[in-house]
């Protein structure tokens, strides 16, 4: 299966989209089973190198279990570092998705039915990714459960004024309503794969299909379930980073003790949500030639969420300088003005220009919907999104309250490679679910094309 | 059921016992993964050994001539932890970090076993039998050739050991002994013989005087009896009735013990003798010295002669006016006391530098009153370093057959110049006695290791009056399995472990020889025929020093019953008396030259000053561990030396910290890292002691450069001593970088944040008089405040009195089982202490520092203030800091789990077990006081068998942090339960506590209104670190005081 090139594109957006004939209650069926076909060379090729990385990953981390912490970078007063960073990343990267699946369909955007499964899918395997990490970084990763309140013969419970008790309730909750959410919205989309399937995958797809048969029973029970549950994601896309951000502003740290921490985590969370989304769904739409489904439109207006999170963003960047320079704290002052001029400074330019200047190009009605221009910043959001969350930890734990313990974090081969491993785990999850799961709602889908019958546009 | 039984019947008393015991079985054999170690109980139990019961012997410590007295605490057996004795004259209960350190060199994992014999290159292990044959052989042989071909040559050995010696050498016709000590000050013995007439040194009485002027004497780092001169000068320096005594420390170097005075005032070196003379000369202008008889003045007057103090000012740095107003200082403030003859202006000039100080102390009245003759210390009886020079000379010279060496090593600490290990070479048969295979053992043909002295018995009498007795605290070290055994050590992984670098797991044979003293003892009886009837009658020396003690008895104790005499004797740890002070007159016509003769080298190059290390001594202390991680109190580097050069010239170097330079004397060169120092004089370079072995053990090879290359051999004129003040060097920038290891990152005081606090006297003596406590943050919370039914404990630390030792640190360390963690990861932020010592610098108010740290970025180095252009020249504070055990913790709502929890009795606990290893709370700690296992740390055997069994080992993932020694305040409240009674305020002392010279700290239970620690937690002194957070510490610190005003 060959890309087209742009020149090929068939004209044949969906409804919300361009003029144009629309896609057929057929075309679409083809064209979203067509993804699940066996795949090329080009395919495996990526998949082998992921799974290298992610190999070297797991390596790693063997090494730091076997050896100890000391393996990682981390040390006195960086007791967090790249973990609890990417950690928060991920939980970033998996606000995007809820909020495309569930806010947008409580508001009925339509134009999210092509790519809020692609988004959703991210959320899922990104929150799976981030959870990895409390783990990974905990130094008895064997006793992470003493997290989970359970009745134990010592009658212990996990302390509930510990922020990070709390962490383990919202990550929980969300990446359970999130799972629950997606697999409710698959359910129909399965029971078409199982009837176009024969011999085992038939049997696999039938039994995740849950014997749905499309009547209108089960029509009306789905939509009053589907509904239910985007009710219920939707405050959690808000609660989930909120809590996040709590591990920093309950805190005392200077430069983490802050009440702007929780707005400012979500709105940077959807921030670099949405330029994940872009990232992941540029090369599926081209792989998988989904034009006709995948917009301008829709890179128009997840380019203005973009703009308008990343203004809002700065806005905050603006908010904090602005209270530890209002406080009159010395130590708040030297803190922040560490991370500007500090070992740590060409990061948090890094981040400034990633964050604050390169969505700005949005402005600009032609980038928005320019692929290159589209790819590029979405990088960069990512990029300055990794490091906002670096800037936080690292450089704040770096210049707290006591001088004599400053210093500077510097990475090894070890925690490195675990971060990039972590970027390898999602991509595996993600590459493998795109070929086996509809990467694209077909019911949806459907449901915005104008109907064949009632509408007389049959072929 | 299958046969057709009924349910029920299902199992019967056969088939129950049946199952039971092929599962029991199965349980058994799940667990024999490994190998375990045997365990079995006492079948008779040893006499003292109750477990978990400690037993207590007095002994002595030999790290240095100080001659401390040591408590040794056993715990099934083993020593696992040495306390100053508090009856000890010297030390009264306070340790150095060495003393607390000395522990180690009995657990020494590079420890000699048993006797060695060279063969070539290698060593081949021989049975103490057959090593004490070979010897009398090689003995009998020398003896033959002739008398005085034997020699040998020991450390100080003022008790038994060495009479024994003397008479053994008598015996067999060798020549007399050489008692080395590296740091002999005979300056001070040849300026007391120049002006008194006596061959001694002095007793400093710090504490009796209100003026302590001090020439370059590092009185509380090395110099004579530094634990018993600390505390008293804290006994002479605490502000005590509006009253304290006034210390002004003169030295090119800003020293620990400059940095401990009230002023420090920067001199040239080896300036001390002119400086002296004027002084002298200027007292005596002022006609208001104590009466003297007429002849004496004269002869004071006819010494001091016409200095010129012009001259001198501009000769020593020191201004005209700042030397007018000491002279009037001593003057007013007597009783007065000034000391010279600190290691680093020994030398060129310095026995006319003590002859002056003297004089000095003469026309001031202090002789028989600061000064005196009586108790004089026992260092006068060390060899002089011309005679290990004659000795040498003779071993070149082929005069020595046989040569015995025993706790010196020579070979590494004296000057590369005086050639001892050529010599060495020259000798047919070299000796070692030592314990250890360090520089001149590893050049003998035989070593027959002694016991080390928590193992030996021994006395030791450090000054006059003292005969401190050592008792074998424990059986010579045992034979220890494989220590730290892991997954890796089963077979099939070896090939694994060898491959990721990791070293097998340790063992130690376990100690099996024959102490000096029976060595000598025996191999005498077969030398000598007949002398088993005589000389040599005792079985063995344990008989020997008790027959000595007998003979002494009979003198300081005619009345009492020998057997009431010696039990008592070694339960107090030896015995001591007053020693009255012995009047000394001037003698007449004391000529003296305000002209010290000029340094080795280039007169434009820069003076080397040796400083002696507080933390290795001359380099005794290079193997042990605890040592090489607490940093040393100035420059706070671990794990290495360096080469202290000021600003000035570092500028004009263009050397940074950190860069290597080749330290060039007219007699040698090494090449260490700068350090680069805004406080040293310029013209001068320092370089510390004690490291740069090429053997000794892990710990010491390798690490660090010795200065002892850079010194000339021949010795001080005057004095027969070392010329440790003799070259000037030229320094040389070598384009290497050697980072300077040290856990310190910024350390400019910033008075924006509320760290180190001082107080001016007047305001502390206001303060005192009737100053109210101050009221600490007690910010409003969610949660009721914290109920304490029993007890609160609390501690406070005073900082006047806090003098930056370290001892506090190595002592915690030695009782909490903290680990060593390597230079590395001290650097790297990882150390485990869980007490530091810092030495901040502050610049006073309004200077470089107000204006927030941001302006340092990165934040770490050591040296980070002294590159960045001089705002004045800073002071040094010493700031300990541990777990501040807050009532209101901020590390331990965070913690997930509860491992971080508050105890009823005010404890911030930490709950191994229980730890997860998040990691949160040590980045909520304000006062970063958490530490974290980064690795599984290890402790090579034997060193495994000093762990303290009341303090669990942590294991790699958890958090850990100061407990204040939990241990210890259960094992005192058990004891006050058993004798049916409260803990008594200063019953239950913390580790640090115990160690501190200077009596700095201070625990108790703060709900007792009349414990001392309550008294002094509200003080008026008193202030919380980073008190506006509100975390209500449980430690009060009392500001500084800062005396300058005296000025």
């Amino acid at each position: 299966m060959s890309a087209p090139s742009g020149t090929e594109r068939p004209a044949r957006p969906i409804a919300g989209g361009a003029v144009g004939a629309s896609p057929t209650f057929a075309d679409v069926n083809r064209d979203v089973l067509r993804t699940l076909d066996f795949p090329g060379s080009a395919y495996f090729g990526w998949m082998s190198l992921i799974a290298l990385i992610l190999a070297t990953g797991i390596g790693c981390w063997v090494l730091q279990v076997y050896f100890g912490m000391g393996m990682a970078g981390k040390r006195n007063p960086q007791m967090w570092a790249m973990y609890i960073t990417t950690f928060v990343f991920w939980i970033g990267i998996g606000h995007a998705g809820t909020l495309i699946s569930a806010i947008l369909y409580l508001f009925r955007a339509k134009w999210r039915t092509s790519i809020y499964r692609g988004s959703e899918a991210m959320t899922i395997f990104a929150v799976m990714t981030a959870g990895l990490f409390p783990v990974i970084h905990a130094g008895r990763m064997w006793y992470a459960y003493w997290l989970i309140p359970y009745p134990s013969e010592r009658f212990l419970w996990p302390n509930f004024r510990s922020p990070l008790v709390w962490d383990v309730f919202a990550i929980s909750t969300y990446l359970t309503i999130s799972m629950v959410f997606f697999i409710v919205g698959l359910v129909p989309d399965i029971a078409a794969l199982r009837d176009a399937n024969t011999g085992w995958k038939r049997f696999i797809y039938g039994l995740l299909a849950m014997g749905w048969q499309g009547s209108d029973r089960q029509w009306r029970h789905y939509r009053r379930a589907y509904g239910l549950f985007a009710a219920l994601a939707t405050p959690l896309v808000v609660s989930v980073h909120s809590v996040v951000s709590w591990d920093f502003a309950m805190a005392l740290v200077p430069g983490w003790h802050s009440t702007l921490f929780a707005p400012f985590f979500v709105d940077g969370a959807i921030f670099s949500g949405f330029a994940m989304v872009l990232v992941l769904l540029i090369p599926m739409r081209r792989y998988f030639n989904l034009y006709a489904y995948i917009t301008d439109r829709h890179l128009d207006n997840m380019a203005k969420l973009i703009l308008v999170t990343g203004l809002v963003l700065t806005y905050f960047y603006a908010c904090e300088g602005f209270t530890s320079w209002y406080s009159g704290e010395p130590i708040e002052r030297a803190s922040y003005l560490f991370k500007w001029v500090g070992a740590y400074a060409p990061w948090w330019w890094l981040q400034l220009f990633c964050n604050s200047v390169a969505p700005l190009v949005f402005f600009w009605r032609p980038a928005r919907t320019h692929v290159p221009t589209l790819y590029v910043v979405s990088i960069l959001v990512l990029i300055g999104m990794w490091f906002e969350r670096f800037n936080i930890i690292v450089p704040g734990l770096a210049h707290g309250f006591y001088p004599y313990t400053f210093g500077t974090y510097i990475p090894t081969l070890v925690d490195s490679g675990i971060v990039i491993g972590s970027f390898a785990w999602f991509l595996i999850l993600f590459m493998g679910f795109i070929k086996v799961m509809p990467s694209m709602s077909i019911v949806e889908v459907k449901e915005t094309i104008p109907h064949p019958v009632r509408d007389g546009h049959a072929h | 059921m299958r046969d057709g039984r009924r349910a029920g019947e299902g199992m019967d008393r056969r088939g129950f016992f049946r199952i039971v015991g092929a599962s029991s079985a199965a349980a058994a054999a799940a667990g024999c993964g490994k190998t375990t170690e045997a365990i079995l109980p006492y079948v008779i139990p040893a006499e003292h050994i109750v477990p978990g019961a400690a037993t207590w012997f007095a002994t002595v410590c030999r790290e240095c001539p100080a001659g401390c007295g040591v408590l040794a605490k056993s715990r099934e057996g083993r020593i696992v932890k040495l306390e100053g004795n508090p009856d000890h004259p010297v030390n009264r209960g306070a340790l150095c970090a060495r003393g607390q350190a000395s522990l180690l060199s009995t657990y020494d994992p590079d420890r000699l076993p048993g006797p060695r014999v060279r063969e070539g290159d290698a060593w081949r292990p021989v049975l103490v039998a057959d090593a004490q044959k070979l010897l009398v052989e090689k003995l009998a042989a020398a003896r033959q050739a002739g008398t005085g071909r034997i020699a040998m040559l020991t450390q100080l050995e003022t008790g038994s050991l060495g009479r024994l010696a003397d008479e053994w050498l008598k015996a067999v016709g060798g020549r007399p002994r050489v008692a080395y000590e590296t740091f002999a000050h005979e300056d001070l013995r040849a300026a007391s013989l120049a002006v008194f007439g006596v061959d001694a040194i002095p007793y400093h009485a710090f504490e009796d005087a209100k003026t302590i002027l001090s020439l370059g004497v590092d009185f509380l780092e090395t110099w004579v009896s530094p634990v018993g001169y600390a505390g008293a000068f804290r006994r002479a320096h605490a502000l005590r009735e509006e009253h304290s005594a006034r210390v002004i420390h003169v030295e090119p170097r800003y020293s620990m013990t400059a940095a401990n005075a009230d002023e420090w005032i920067r001199s040239l070196p080896g300036a001390e003798g002119a400086i002296a003379l004027t002084l002298l000369r200027l007292v005596l202008e002022s006609r208001q010295i104590p009466a003297l008889p007429a002849k004496e003045v004269a002869a004071l007057v006819a010494a001091a002669g016409a200095v010129d103090v012009e001259a001198v000012a501009k000769q020593s740095g020191v201004p005209v006016s700042k030397l007018k107003s000491l002279a009037e200082a001593l003057v007013k403030g007597a009783p007065s006391l000034v000391v010279s003859g600190g290691v680093a202006a020994s030398g060129s000039g310095g026995v006319d530098a003590a002859i002056s100080v003297n004089l000095l102390n003469y026309a001031l009245g202090n002789v028989g009153r600061t000064v005196r003759f009586g108790p004089s210390s026992s260092l006068s009886r060390a060899s002089r370093y011309a005679d290990v020079l004659a000795l040498t000379k003779a071993m070149a010279q082929g005069e020595i057959a046989v040569l015995i060496v025993k706790d010196a090593n020579p070979a590494f600490t004296l000057p590369a110049r005086a050639a001892f290990a050529e010599a060495l070479g020259k000798v047919p048969f070299v000796v070692s006695l030592s314990s250890h295979l360090d520089e001149t053992s590893a050049r003998a043909h035989l070593v027959i290791p002694d016991l080390t002295p928590l193992e030996s018995w021994g006395d030791y009498s450090p000054r006059e009056g003292v005969w401190g007795l050592l008792q074998p605290a424990m059986a010579p070290v045992p034979k220890v399995g494989p220590t730290n055994p892991d997954a890796l050590d089963l077979p099939q992984l070896r090939a694994v472990r060898d491959a990721l670098g990791r070293k097998a797991p340790e063992t130690f044979p376990g100690v099996e020889t024959k102490a000096t003293g029976d060595l000598l003892l025996d191999t005498g009886r077969a030398l000598v025929p007949g002398s088993e009837k005589t000389l040599f009658l005792a079985k063995s020396f344990a008989d020997y020093l008790r027959e000595s003690w007998r003979a002494m008895a009979k003198t300081v104790s005619p009345k009492a019953a020998f057997d009431g005499f010696w039990e008592d004797a070694l339960r107090r740890g030896g015995y001591w008396a007053d020693v009255p002070a012995t009047k000394v007159a001037l003698r007449a016509g004391v000529k003296v030259s305000a002209q010290a003769p000029p340094l080795d080298g280039s007169a434009t190059d820069p003076a080397l000053l040796v400083v002696p290390s507080s933390r290795y001594y001359d380099g005794r202390g290079a193997n042990k561990v605890w040592l090489h991680e607490a940093p040393d109190p100035m420059t706070q580097v671990v794990y290495g030396s360096w080469v202290e050069v000021p600003a000035e010239t570092a500028r004009s170097l263009g050397v940074q910290s950190g860069d290597v330079l080749r330290v060039e004397s007219p007699h040698g060169a090494i090449e260490a890292p700068a350090y680069v120092s805004e406080t040293l004089s310029a013209g001068a370079v320092a370089v510390p002691t004690g490291l740069g072995h090429t053997a000794y053990g892990r710990f010491a090879r390798g690490v660090g450069q010795s200065p002892y290359a850079l010194l000339p051999a021949e010795p001080t004129a005057g004095s027969g001593g070392r010329r440790w003040l003799g070259v000037r060097v030229r320094l040389q920038k070598t384009g290497r970088r050697e980072k300077l290891a040290s856990p310190a990152g910024v350390t400019e005081v910033d008075h924006s944040r509320e760290i180190f606090e001082t107080v001016g006297l007047t305001e502390a003596v206001k303060l005192e008089r009737g100053g109210k406590a101050p009221a600490h943050a007690n910010l409003p919370s969610m949660y009721p405040d914290l109920k304490y039914p029993q007890n609160r404990w609390g501690m406070t630390i005073d900082l006047d009195a806090c003098t930056g030792c370290q001892a506090c640190v190595v002592a915690c360390q030695a009782e909490n089982n903290v680990p060593s963690v390597g230079k590395g990861d001290i650097d790297y932020g990882r150390s485990v202490h869980w007490l530091r010592v810092e030495r901040w610098w502050d610049r006073g108010h309004g200077g470089a520092a107000a204006t927030g740290h941001a302006a340092v970025p990165g934040g770490i180095g050591v040296a980070q203030a002294a590159e960045t252009p001089a705002a004045g020249r800073p002071s040094a504070r010493f700031l300990p800091m541990l777990c501040q055990h807050c009532e209101v913790a901020p590390c331990e709502p965070v913690c997930p789990v509860f491992a971080a929890y508050h105890t009823a009795d005010g404890l911030n606990a930490q709950i191994y077990n229980r730890c997860v290893g998040t990691r949160y709370c040590g980045n909520n700690c304000p006062y970063m006081v958490r530490r974290f296992n980064w690795y599984r740390y290890e402790w090579p055997a034997p060193m495994n068998l000093q762990l303290n069994p009341d303090v669990a080992v942590r294991d790699r993932g958890i958090m850990e942090k100061c407990t204040m020694c939990v241990q210890r305040i259960i094992a005192g409240r058990d004891r006050a339960r058993d004798e049916g009674r409260l803990p008594r305020d200063g019953e239950i002392q913390t580790a640090c506590q115990q160690t501190c010279p200077t009596q700095a700290i201070t625990f108790g239970d703060l709900k007792d209104g009349k414990s001392r620690v309550s008294r002094l937690s509200g003080s008026s002194r008193g202030y919380h670190v980073l008190g506006e957070l509100g975390t209500r510490p449980a430690l009060t610190y009392l500001k500084k005081i800062l005396r300058e005003e005296h000025a």
